[in-house]
């Protein structure tokens, strides 16, 4: 770690399906490299993984996804996912789903060596009604460790499956009223859903 | 409260089936006259639907309006831009709607719980639910247990203690407490599972009987009360206590952060409005004091667990110093024990270690000042999960939790009852 330029961590971890109804399946192993420069947030990640999941079936289960998304009712208006009880009702989950996503790229562009983050809760959700592509506007919130804060963010979200995942945010910092926010678009590559 | 929820439900009333999902209520401070000019400038913009609850009259007095969705962005940079404080009272109005309209179709239909057997240890419970649970068992097994009172919330509201006891004279004692952060509800709910446990294990389980016989336990569930009500009524996410600052628009203090230990140095914030806020001065909290009385004045003491949510670890001192505890060894490996029990029955994994090495730095925190009182066995949990559900732990996950809790706090307590000191 050469503190003047930037933080370095090797991480090697195994991936399992995020997908409740499979149940701990153990997916694969991936390597990465993660790089802090200066201190700053957004650090810089190469990331390689062993396949495990083939190509076709992770368009289907894209596809998928995707049609539950479309069947919900349209335009759809949610808050509080999950609920005060931790329940997630589950013609909901897919919403969780994808917003777990887009704030998973928040998270990575607002952690820094000293910050990180996890997710709380959708305070609120609203789809706007598309012909093709999924549009969600939610309100998001972090929690915030070590400082314990919670942070609200607003993220804007547009999916199409086999193509790049974009995500326009903005986080309410509560003490110093500075605002974070900025626009991802994710490479196809990573942000194929059934990896989750 | 009453007021907010009168207002909503005549709200809900009069506009019938309109939904106000995303509406926000802003209470606005307008600082001075030319503030409170802008804020009337808000309100002519027919097109932001603004509904002013309580309008724009002179500086220093709060104005509260509802923001529809579509405009809430806007209304906001509009403040923010002029320099105009605002906070969030309501952050979904529709929710709190919704939620409201469930506890009052709840309260309605249920009846009291008769007995602790027919008690749901599988649900979140309220304040008051709870603190009929705690007088239930006391009824319900008075040669084992009571109910002491050490003293009182910033708001008013009564602590109690649960002493269950075989005996003797001030016998050397373990405490636990949990829910001292009020929006880490499986702690609570898991508090309540530890005190129906105690009444049926012993004199059935020989490991727990022997300790009852020999040692009292004292067990605080819900340690944070006004914090606690907060997290039903108002903010799920509510971590501090509810005491007011002198000087701030900020509530609350961290009463993990009040201790007098290292108080102030560091891993603690100076800020009111921090959700780490030490506070004026160590032991400003009542609700920390009254445990300080309660420590002191008993003096026998052996075991001290404080129990937070989540990220599944199992700490000892110190946070305040990279000095290592003079204990550390045997801490260390009793953790390591403690853990080992845990995992035993579904696999959960806990990391453990001092709390400055394992999480972070944190000064003025309990079992700091609990060890430097001559507690040896000063721990703090952190329970399930590590961040996926994190407050939100589904409530299908509250028995297990306790469960597997429950092996590793014997393996503490069996150790300090097998080496006294």
């Amino acid at each position: 770690v050469d503190s003047k330029q930037g933080c370095k961590i090797d991480l090697v971890f195994s991936t399992q399906s995020y997908n409740q109804e499979e149940g701990e399946k153990h997916l694969g192993n991936c390597s990465a490299h993660v790089f802090f420069k200066n201190e700053k947030p957004r650090p810089a990640i190469n990331i390689t993984c062993t396949r495990s999941i083939e190509k076709k079936k992770r368009q289907e289960d894209d596809y998928l996804l995707y049609k539950q998304l479309k069947q919900l009712k349209n335009p759809l208006k949610a808050a509080n996912i999950p609920d005060s009880h931790g329940h997630i009702d589950p013609s909901l989950r897919p919403i969780w789903d994808l917003a777990f996503l887009g704030s998973s790229y928040v998270m990575w562009e607002k952690t820094t060596p000293f910050l990180h983050y996890n997710l709380v809760r959708l305070t609120s959700v609203k789809q706007w009604k598309t012909n093709d592509t999924i549009d969600f506007d939610y309100t998001v919130l972090l929690h915030e460790l070590p400082t314990q804060e919670i942070i609200p963010c607003r993220i804007r979200l547009v999916w199409y499956p086999g193509k790049p995942l974009k995500v326009k945010y903005q986080c309410q910092e509560l003490q110093t009223l500075e605002e974070s926010s900025g626009t991802v678009e994710g490479s196809a590559e990573s942000t194929e859903l059934s990896n989750i | 409260m009453q007021g907010l929820l009168v207002f909503t439900l005549l709200l809900g009333v009069a506009f019938g089936h309109e939904d106000f999902v995303g509406h926000q209520v802003l209470r606005i401070s307008a600082a001075d006259e030319a503030q409170v000019q802008k804020v009337k400038e808000l309100e002519d913009l027919e097109h932001l639907q603004l509904d002013f609850w309580r309008g724009p009259t002179r500086p220093g007095s709060p104005i509260d309006v509802r923001v529809p969705f579509p405009s809430v962005q806007a209304v906001k940079v509009f403040l923010e831009s002029l320099g105009i404080e605002y906070r969030i009272m309501i952050e979904d109005v529709q929710s709190l709607l919704d939620e409201e309209k469930e506890q009052m179709l709840i309260s309605n239909a249920r009846a009291s719980v008769r007995s602790t057997d027919a008690f749901n240890y599988a649900t979140y419970h309220t304040l008051e639910e709870i603190y009929e649970f705690i007088d239930l068992l006391v009824s319900e097994n008075p040669q084992l247990v009571s109910k002491i009172q050490i003293g009182n919330t910033y708001e008013g509201r009564p602590i109690y203690v649960l002493k269950f006891s075989t005996g003797g004279n001030n016998r050397p004692a373990i405490w636990i407490d949990t829910g001292i952060h009020s929006r880490e509800w499986v702690t609570q709910a898991s508090g309540v599972w530890f005190a129906k446990k105690i009444t049926e294990d012993y004199g059935q389980d020989p490991v727990f009987t022997a300790i009852l016989d020999n040692m009292d336990i004292f067990l605080e569930i819900v340690t944070n009360p006004d914090g606690f009500a907060f997290t039903h009524s108002k903010n799920r996410l509510w971590r501090k206590t509810r005491s007011r600052t002198a000087g701030s628009i900020c509530v609350g203090v961290d009463p993990n952060r009040n201790w007098d230990a290292g108080f102030a140095t560091g891993g603690s914030s100076s800020n009111p409005c921090s959700d780490t806020y030490h506070g004026k001065f160590a032991n400003s909290e009542s609700e920390v004091k009254s445990i300080v009385d309660f420590v002191q004045n008993h003096g026998n003491i052996k075991a001290f667990i404080s129990i937070h949510s989540y990220s599944q670890l199992l700490l000892y001192p110190y946070g305040y110093t990279t000095k290592a505890a003079p204990d550390k060894e045997e801490l260390d490996q009793l953790a390591k024990s403690a853990v080992t029990a845990l995992a035993s029955l579904y696999g959960t994994k806990y990391k453990y270690g001092s709390i400055i090495t394992t999480i972070y730095k944190a000064s003025g925190s309990t079992v700091d000042w609990t060890y430097n009182q001559g507690i040896k066995y000063s721990y703090t949990f952190e329970l399930r999960d590590t961040g996926a559900n994190g407050f939100l732990l589904p409530a299908s996950q509250i028995i297990p939790t306790a469960k597997e809790t429950w092996l590793a706090l014997l393996t503490i307590m069996e150790h300090a009852l097998n080496h006294p000191y």
